[in-house]
């Protein structure tokens, strides 16, 4: 079989995470949804990627796969999955006939035929289902598609279950140091060879498992409850990781963080709590940045979505930080705050607006501009550097563009702030 | 030749910005090295004179600006340009 993993129009409720990668690129627990979606399918002999256009050139180097290319869709029968799923076990089946289907409005999968799709001519997925519509059977799908960023937040924990129960091995195949303990179920533990659990570590895995990646070094005075992921090479220098946390490869982490995602190579090395929070790659959080995740009144907490607060119906929500953005030493993050890619956050004692735009600063407590892009990319290339990461010429091109998408948005923050 | 009125308001902006003797900004001055501007109080800077002036500075264009004289050119031109 061929599977085809595409993103549809509701990529951008995902921002500022999806706007620097493909939503299917999104940690979920130990892995992404497009490592889960494959996961189903060990058998598929070939596979393709559709994204918005402007990633396709960085994403295309980073897949090792045809990406956005119209005549891979002809060339024979295939499954297209939407790379929103978050496939727990339920993956759409592979073979069978022709049929689409529909999570709600949404399509979550299509498997058409190498006949059907012969006689359709479209140049991507959703174009093509949208010509199938008539001549294929729909179903109501039952996978869930993630439509909002704390939704990821929402399902970490089963997704960690999940991947700890994928795993070959349990136990420990790294260093366990003396006087570190596996503090309930020693079998619902994973360090992996490389990895290493330093003296005065406590791995609690009453609630659930705990994964400690290779490379993964954790730190004297750390307590890591489970479910919780800690990613390749990443570091835990101190702290309480408590329940539902995927800390990503090469992240350096200490403080208070509980049910919370940092994507991968970020920092927030320091005390200060983060909670129910996404972190996007190469953020730094200063000393005691801090974020809110339940509100005083236990009401639901209201999150901006393209530019209008929606309803996120959960009470414990926090912020939601897109790549290479930095605070400050004390920043202070708002009940379901958005921050975007690229800012630079000077907080202080104040509470920070809920919103705001990629690549602006917030500073003496007012939404501005940015200090230039080559200011920008200078510091991108050198906190790459430091994890032996190139910024390359087509990440550039990406960040680029990315901010001019973003312009307006910012222009009319700037501008209601001097008000 | 600078336009006296943009030319004094600037520099009264920018002794303002940085908390400076009027005499200490002349157009030859860097803002970092000579009037000890950090990066924070240039964005600053670039803030006062959008509000000033009623215009809007490209950030990239505007972190170019070393110097008060620089200034001075950039924002008669951003002038000229935004309000004929």
């Amino acid at each position: 079989m061929r599977i085809c993993i595409f993103e549809d129009d509701k990529a951008d409720n995902l921002y500022p995470l999806s706007l620097l990668r493909p939503t299917f690129e999104l940690r979920c627990g130990a892995i992404s949804l497009r490592e889960r979606i494959l996961r189903g399918y060990p058998f598929a002999r070939d596979a393709c990627y559709f994204v918005r256009d402007y990633l396709a050139p960085v994403y295309r180097r980073a897949a090792g796969k045809p990406v956005n290319d119209p005549a891979w869709l002809k060339r024979d029968g295939l499954l297209l999955v939407n790379g929103r799923m978050l496939a727990l076990g339920d993956w759409p089946a592979a073979q069978g006939g022709d049929e689409i289907g529909m999570r709600g409005d949404d399509v979550a999968y299509a498997r058409l035929s190498a006949a059907t799709v012969a006689a359709l001519d479209a140049a991507d997925p959703l174009a093509l289902i949208e010509q199938a519509r008539s001549k294929v059977k729909t179903v109501n799908a039952p996978q869930t598609l993630i439509s909002y960023p704390w939704a990821l937040i929402e399902h970490n924990n089963e997704c960690i279950a999940a991947d700890f129960g994928a795993l070959p091995h349990k136990g420990v195949h790294g260093e366990l140091a003396q006087m570190s303990v596996i503090y309930g179920d020693k079998e619902m533990a994973y360090v992996a060879p490389g990895a290493q659990v330093h003296p005065l570590v406590v791995l609690d895995t009453h609630a659930g498992p705990v994964i400690i990646d290779e490379g993964a070094k954790v730190f004297p005075h750390t307590r890591i409850e489970g479910p919780s992921y800690i990613g390749r090479g990443a570091h835990i220098v101190g702290g309480k990781i408590r329940e539902g946390c995927s800390i990503g490869p090469m992240c350096r982490v200490g403080g208070e963080v509980e049910e919370s995602i940092i994507h991968g190579y970020s920092n927030k090395y320091h005390d200060g709590f983060l909670g129910h929070a996404y972190v996007g790659e190469w953020v730094n959080l200063g000393a005691l940045t801090t974020n809110s995740d339940l509100k005083n009144d236990y009401g639901n907490v209201e999150v901006y979505v393209r530019g209008e607060l929606v309803n996120s119906g959960s009470t414990k929500v926090g912020c939601f930080i897109g790549d290479h953005t930095k605070t400050s030493i004390g920043t202070l993050f708002n009940t379901g705050t958005v921050v975007g890619v690229g800012c630079i956050i000077l907080g202080g004692s104040e509470i920070l607006p809920k919103h705001v735009p990629s690549f602006a600063w917030y500073y003496n407590g007012h939404i501005a501009k940015g200090g230039g892009f080559d200011a920008f990319t200078d510091t991108a290339r050198t906190a790459m550097g430091r994890r032996g990461v190139t910024l390359t010429d087509e990440d550039i091109e990406l960040l680029r563009t990315a901010r001019k998408m973003t312009k307006a948005e910012r222009s009319e923050a700037i501008r209601k702030a001097r008000r | 030749m600078a336009d006296s009125s943009i030319a004094d308001r600037v520099r009264q902006v920018v002794a303002k910005q940085l908390k400076l003797d009027l005499d200490k900004v002349t157009d030859g001055a860097y803002f970092a090295q000579d009037l000890g501007a950090d990066s924070l109080q240039s964005m600053e800077l670039i803030a006062a004179f959008e509000d000033e002036f009623d215009i809007e500075m490209d950030e990239d264009e505007a972190v170019k600006v070393k110097t008060v004289g620089g200034a001075i050119e950039f924002i008669e031109r951003v002038t000229a340009e935004q309000h004929g």
